[in-house]
């Protein structure tokens, strides 16, 4: 996947804005987080006989001017849960690693921690987490995380934006090489929140255009 | 498991479900935004469905020592908050109007089948109870969380949940098999009874407690041998938590209710009890056979005039020996005058 250069970022900043029509889209697979990797034996036992993380494909485009990454997500949802009252809101995340060689699946390590942008219905906000392990997620540096979904004809349409360079802790992306991104959706229709969720299969590897 | 636990005793016998417990904790800690269905602290009359609406049957808690699935409970079946049309009725002009909640008729409230109860006439029965947080040995809200949000305190056994950490995902709601957890859809945070740390770390007896106008709840460590809830618990053994079956090892435990006989056709008493054994037992365990023979006994022996230390304690004659070491007035506490008017409120 490649993030493409584009001289100034603020025309992408809505996820249904004209300019991301001319981005092409990588199609990523998704599957349902492993339930022997979920934090605890509650939530394995309650989810064992309960299908979650349905989400089959997720599309994913990114652009950044240097300064700024923006990356659109794209995935089928028949209606949106946006959390209001009790329900759980949908959800999505963008996850990068921040040093070593962190398993995507197991939210990274104390060794290779991971460095995730949020964004969830509920208040339509964007917020950045760090994880060193299952269920260790805390909130992140600031990296002037934003972000803005709207849905609109069977389809979620979710931008999330950050800095490029971030503080201590952060996944630092520089203009002209390469890192690995990692997707998550929750369906909040479906109670589905914490690891519960819908995972790409593995890091895909993100080129950021010189 | 902590270092020290605290507890309460709650005798059903002397509980009139006059509800003061339950609002002395609504006034005192869920009188906020977001909190207006939550009663931390609850009276419902048994047998009947309870807060929330069928929780028994809700799952969670363990068996064999496994996790077992929970669901979620709605907040209608909490009961919805009512608002009413106060200033309709009382400042409105027409004679005529009455006090009616808004949103149409309410059909689920806390102690909504209040005073339905069970059996048949001549031999109809019911019994309250009281129902708060737990703060079991084993909490089932804590082994759920997936934030590590939820802790017990080594000093006093008391479950607390860090707002901070938690993420309003609502496993702990699940998890717990006695439904004690609330969640405030304004916060986004879950959120329970304290056991009234701010009061309880001061001496003060917890709010439910102090302000029950029956003298039904106990306090005091597990551990303290002089103290009431350790005669009560361990010695006399009448003290009994509730659904021991969840394994969650509660420590509010209850005083199983005794009743008079049952009556034959011709209206004269029976050997046969009112309350059916086993729907005690389906509640307390099968422990509360003994328990009952107990109280029985020793009521019977204070009633040919012999000693009962078992029927003193329950009298309780003194009203702060209820408390333990929990039996400083707040008024006493400079601290909680600083906070008076303020979150803490102003209970007694």
């Amino acid at each position: 996947m490649q993030s493409l250069k584009v001289t100034d970022i603020s025309g992408f900043l809505d996820p249904v804005a004209r300019p991301w029509n001319g981005i092409a889209a990588e199609r990523v697979d998704m599957m349902p987080s492993p339930l022997g990797l979920q934090p605890n034996d509650y939530i394995i036992a309650s989810w064992e006989e309960r299908p979650y993380g349905e989400l089959e494909v997720l599309s994913a485009a990114s652009v950044h001017d240097g300064q700024r990454i923006a990356v659109r997500l794209v995935w089928e949802k028949d209606k949106p849960s946006a959390g209001a009252g009790e329900g759980f809101p949908d959800a999505a995340a963008i996850a990068f690693p921040v040093r070593g060689d962190p398993l995507l699946m197991q939210m990274g390590s104390a060794d290779a921690p991971i460095h995730a942008l949020q964004w969830r219905a509920r208040g339509n906000e964007t917020r950045s987490v760090n994880a060193e392990g299952i269920g260790s997620s805390k909130p992140g540096p600031d990296v002037a995380a934003a972000g803005k979904g709207g849905w609109s004809g069977g389809n979620w349409h979710v931008v999330m934006t950050r800095n490029l360079a971030v503080p201590q802790g952060g996944a630092v992306l520089v203009s002209g090489h390469a890192t690995r991104i990692g997707f998550a959706v929750w369906n909040g229709h479906n109670e589905e929140r914490a690891g519960i969720k819908a995972v790409s299969l593995d890091w895909i590897d993100l080129e950021l255009e010189a | 498991m902590s270092d020290r636990q605290v507890a309460m005793v709650i005798d059903l016998n002397k509980c009139i479900g006059c509800q003061t417990c339950t609002i002395a904790c609504k006034t005192m800690w869920t009188s906020k935004e977001g909190m207006e269905g939550m009663w931390w602290n609850t009276v419902s009359t048994a047998p009947g469905e309870g807060t929330p609406k069928g929780w028994e049957q809700m799952g969670g808690g363990f068996r064999d020592g496994k996790a077992q699935p929970g669901r979620l409970p709605k907040q209608s079946e909490f009961g919805d908050p009512w608002e009413f049309n106060y200033e309709e009725t009382l400042f409105g002009g027409d004679p005529h109007a009455t006090l009616k909640p808004s949103g149409g008729d309410p059909d689920w409230g806390t102690n909504w089948d209040e005073d339905v109860g069970g059996g048949e006439y001549p031999n109809s029965f019911f019994f309250y109870i009281p129902r708060i947080c737990n703060h079991c040995t084993k909490p089932a809200c804590m082994e759920a969380c997936p934030r590590g949000a939820i802790f017990k305190r080594d000093e006093d056994g008391i479950v607390l949940i860090n707002e901070d950490h938690c993420r309003g995902f609502r496993f702990c709601q699940e998890a717990c098999p006695y439904k004690e957890i609330y969640y405030n859809a304004v916060t986004g945070k879950s959120q329970k009874c304290l056991f009234c740390l701010p009061r309880m770390e001061e001496g003060v007896a917890t709010a439910c407690s102090r302000q029950c106008p029956g003298r039904v709840r106990f306090l005091g460590f597990l551990d303290d041998e002089d103290g009431p809830i350790h005669k009560l618990v361990y010695d006399h053994k009448v003290a009994l938590p509730l659904h021991p079956e969840y394994e969650t090892e509660p420590n509010v435990f209850y005083i199983p209710p005794l009743a008079p006989p049952s009556f034959d056709a011709e209206g004269n008493p029976t050997e046969e009890d009112r309350i059916p054994i086993t729907y005690l037992m389906s509640l307390f365990g099968g422990e509360v056979v003994e328990a009952l023979e107990t109280l029985k006994a020793e009521k019977a022996a204070r009633k040919r005039g012999e000693p009962s230390e078992l029927m003193d304690t329950l009298i309780s004659r003194n009203w702060v020996d209820l408390f333990g070491p929990f039996n400083k007035s707040p008024k006493d506490i400079e601290a909680m005058r600083l906070m008076e008017g303020g979150q803490l409120g102003t209970a007694q």
